[in-house]
């Protein structure tokens, strides 16, 4: 029974420990299983998507897909061929050839050109969102943790802080719709939806940065106050320089929350097409603002739900989900990345 | 002895008198500005309640007078006939069904080929066309009536435009335009008359009906199995049940009334019991919530019932049994899954996990699980297990905070007295951070009922109530939920019709959800604080 390496002191091998060992390899198996699940569900949008982003020549990167506006896709035979073409080319092609005139062909939707307006439409939601967002969420956070006492008001704040984090973002879109586009009369614009992102990320915001703020000892700010700093000034320049980078790097996770939401921009300032980039025939600088843009996730969501799946459509739909995910990916890497950076430099 | 006196007044670096702006400090004013920026919050969530009440109040008015108008121009007495129609055909797809066990039977246990296995299913099918027609009578009837009852509601509908058109017109003072609308006054008991009087034409056909069901039911062949037999004498007496309704149903038309007046609970009522979310119908629509919340209701808790395992379960072995190495490298990659966002999960849904899900559940080998196999590739089923993956990251975040929360002492007294590692976690750690692991379920479940994408794109889309009766199988069943309902209908919807103010209701319900779920995660959090002291 007994090993000649077992001795009076190793550990018994009872039951306890083999339900134990079981047990661990059980919740390390539930462990790795959404790992793996993760990894999968990433792994196959990289791999299919990767087929459209790259090509096997020179420049390796299918820059059309990422600077032309999408397209219908005509597919075709022509000459005992099967040819592929976007509507530009095909219409070009209608006329180059005069026996194609009465070609018939079949058409998906979206499934040709690139997906460059919705880039550029995701860039200016989030930046215009993160500005509003940071600049209300900081300025709340300095409140809570530098001036505020305990009372019913500061209660209030927080409880509706912890709540408003908890409301659903279709909610939220709802709510756009009513203040932002009807009430206010902004329309389906890049406003309404700066602002609907906005509030739903404060919450996030503003937990982060008040943590941040908190984390900067006590010692600073008494040092200056005893130098005769007034508060404003002991917070500008002894608080808000040390909880910055904080403040930064847990904001990045907002960002890549608002950046990956539909639900509140689906209302309020997502067009499915838009053929004009925002920055094109504008009359005034104000109407900037006042257009609807075409985003990422809701160009996901049209291209996956509005067009069938085939072998012709699969490379949008699988190539902007790539992109899509990559950014976000990329986005939340680097606030996880800083923030380990971040805790190991800053003990005080 | 006089001291020399200063030449002036010494210069101190903090004499700069402050700058007053109406009676507030700069000081002052960046703290004002600071907390006016910290009440926005609060703001925020008054001016949510404010709209969505705001746009989705209209819409109990409005279903009153929708409802109203239902029972007025005979709708309603319509419709009672053609619940008893649809009786009749949920018989007739259970005689669907037997036909295709039967013929399971023949095919593959008797192996018989099939045409052979369709001639000796000839005298069922001659059945099942008796049984069928027998309801031609009464169907006469509801199209007949249905065309009335819709021209006198079109008359009403146009009738009440005219009307708005006048009150303009009056509002702008254009008071001989106003004259001119010509309102047609509509003689409500005159027009029900003609539906009314059907009555003993109705009493006839339901008569009629009654006798042939059972003359057919009569002629029921003989089942080749007892299994069958069983299932044919089961449906025999569902349609004496169902002929025992009849009575029931006559008297309804019998006492129906459409001047009895509408509660004014009604139209609320009839939104949070009603059974049919049924709209842009030529009919009559209903907005009854119960199929949107039981389909939320279904999806969460198929994501709960996987994401609950696996999202403590993570939390445990990282927090407690995994090695520091371990620990570093799984809390950044779950961290990272929480960053997906959930329109690709829904896609990735669509293009891969349907598909998968689909192809598994026909695999002989699996055949035990129930539901399956099943053919809609949308379903719980798949947009449970994508919202797992959602609600995994966030339950395993909470609870992971909740184990790290017990003090060391715990533990290591555990220890001392000889405890396992095992026994350690199981009667200490987890029982000590309970409240913590309950409040993160509680919070992943706000996460996954207010997720949108995922369902609007997974869940399969049909307004229908699952049905229970099929045990287990029912995840495997298409559904529709409230915010996937928001989601796929607003943009369509004209602004301030009922249907618009219904959605709103439908985000105010979804709204008032998330706050208690919320409220009731912070309640046990904050009675957790206490008890560890």
């Amino acid at each position: 029974m007994s090993s000649p390496a077992r001795h009076a002191f190793s550990a018994q091998i009872n039951n306890a420990r083999r339900r134990e060992t079981a047990a661990v390899w059980i919740f390390r198996c539930v462990t790795y299983t959404v790992l793996l699940c993760g990894a999968l569900v990433f792994g196959k949008i990289v791999f299919q998507g990767s087929k459209t982003v790259f090509t096997t020549e020179a420049p390796f990167i299918n820059t059309a897909f990422f600077t032309e506006s999408p397209e219908t896709l005509h597919v075709f035979e022509f000459d005992g061929k099967k040819m592929e073409l976007g509507d530009r080319d095909f219409r070009a092609f209608k006329a180059a050839n005069p026996t194609a005139k009465d070609l018939k062909s079949e058409t998906y939707v979206y499934s040709a050109g690139g997906i460059f307006p919705a880039i550029a439409g995701t860039v200016l939601l989030v930046l215009g969102s993160m500005t509003i967002a940071l600049t209300l969420g900081v300025s709340a956070a300095i409140y809570l943790s530098e001036y505020a006492t305990q009372g019913r008001v500061v209660t209030a704040i927080r409880i509706s802080i912890l709540n408003l984090a908890g409301v659903p973002s279709i909610v939220f879109g709802l709510f756009g719709v009513g203040l932002f586009v009807i009430f206010l009369d902004w329309n389906v614009s890049l406003l309404a939806g700066w602002f609907t992102l906005a509030l739903m990320v404060l919450p996030v915001v503003i937990t982060a940065s008040e943590e941040s703020l908190k984390a900067v000892p006590q010692g600073f700010r008494e040092g200056a106050l005893a130098l005769g700093a007034t508060k404003w000034q002991t917070i500008r320049t002894n608080v808000l320089p040390y909880a910055m980078p904080g403040i930064l790097t847990s904001s990045i996770l907002g960002i890549a929350r608002v950046a990956g939401e539909t639900a509140p921009i689906m209302f309020t300032a997502a067009y499915a097409m838009r053929d004009k980039l925002p920055w094109e025939d504008l009359e005034s600088y104000g109407d900037f603002v006042f257009q609807g843009v075409m985003a990422l996730p809701y160009h996901i969501y049209v291209v996956s739900s509005k067009i069938p799946q085939n072998e012709y459509t699969e490379r949008v739909q699988y190539g902007t989900a790539f992109v899509f995910l990559m950014i976000v990916a990329m986005i939340a890497t680097t606030s996880i990345l800083l923030r380990n950076h971040l805790r190991k430099r800053y003990r005080w | 002895m006089d001291a020399p006196r200063p030449a002036q007044d010494p210069e101190f670096l903090v004499n700069k008198t402050r700058v007053r702006l109406l009676g507030l400090s700069f000081d002052d004013a960046v703290k004002i500005f600071f907390g006016g920026n910290a009440l926005i919050s609060v703001v925020v969530l008054t001016l949510i309640t404010y709209f969505l009440f705001q746009e989705g109040f209209g819409f109990f008015g409005q279903n009153h007078r929708s409802l109203l108008t239902y029972r007025q121009a005979g709708l309603e007495y319509v419709d009672y006939i053609r619940q008893q129609e649809t009786g009749h055909t949920a018989l007739n797809r259970y005689l669907a069904d037997l036909r295709l066990r039967e013929f399971n039977e023949f095919v593959s246990v008797q192996k018989l080929d099939i045409e052979t296995a369709n001639a000796r299913l000839a005298p069922f099918d001659d059945f099942a066309g008796h049984f069928a027609d027998s309801v031609d009578p009464l169907r006469g009837i509801i199209s007949d009536l249905t065309e009335q009852a819709t021209a006198i509601k079109t008359k009403f509908l146009v009738a009440e435009d005219k009307k708005v058109e006048r009150e303009q017109l009056l509002a702008v003072g254009k008071t001989d335009e106003a004259a001119a609308v010509k309102i047609d006054i509509i003689d409500f008991p005159a027009e029900l008359k003609a539906l009314t009087d059907t009555l003993p034409l109705y009493r006839t056909a339901s008569a009629e009906f009654a006798v042939k069901l059972m003359a057919a039911l009569d002629k029921a062949p003989q089942m080749p199995t007892p299994e069958l037999a069983a299932r044919l004498d089961r449906l025999r007496q569902l349609t004496k049940d169902y002929i025992a309704t009849f009575p029931a149903t006559q008297r309804l038309l019998e006492t129906w009334d459409y001047t009895r007046p509408i509660p004014w609970y009604q139209s609320g009522l009839s939104f949070i019991t009603g059974k049919q979310w049924l709209t842009a119908s030529f009919w009559q629509d209903f907005y009854g919530i119960v199929p949107l919340f039981m389909g939320s209701f279904m999806v969460s808790l198929v994501a709960l019932a996987l994401a609950v395992p696996f999202g403590v379960g993570a939390a445990i072995y990282v927090n407690q049994m995994a090695s520091a190495r371990e620990q570093r490298m799984i809390k950044p990659c779950i961290e990272f899954i929480a960053a997906f966002p959930s329109v690709v999960l829904g896609f990735f849904g669509i293009a891969v996990l349907g598909e998968t899900l689909r192809l598994l559940s026909q695999q002989e080998w699996l055949a035990w699980v129930p539901g399956f196999p099943f053919s809609e590739r949308l379903n719980i089923l798949t947009a449970g297990c994508l919202l797992a993956l959602i609600a995994v990251p966030t339950i395993f975040t909470l609870a992971e905070d909740a184990l790290q929360n017990v003090p060391k002492a715990f533990k290591e007294a555990s220890f001392a007295l000889g405890a396992t590692r095992l026994q350690t976690i199981v009667r200490i750690i987890v029982p000590a951070s309970l409240s913590g692991i309950i409040s993160a379920v509680l919070l992943g479940l706000g996460r996954v009922i207010g997720e949108t994408m995922v369902v609007l794109l997974c869940a399969g889309n049909r307004i229908a109530i699952p049905d229970f009766t099929a045990g287990l199988a029912v995840i495997t069943q298409p559904v529709h939920t409230m915010t996937g309902i928001i989601a796929q209908e607003m943009g369509e919807v004209v602004q301030g019709s009922i249907h618009y103010r219904a959605l709103f209701v439908v985000g105010l319900v979804l709204f008032f959800l998330s706050l208690t779920i919320n409220f009731l995660a912070q309640k046990i959090v904050r009675k957790y604080r206490i008890s560890i002291g």
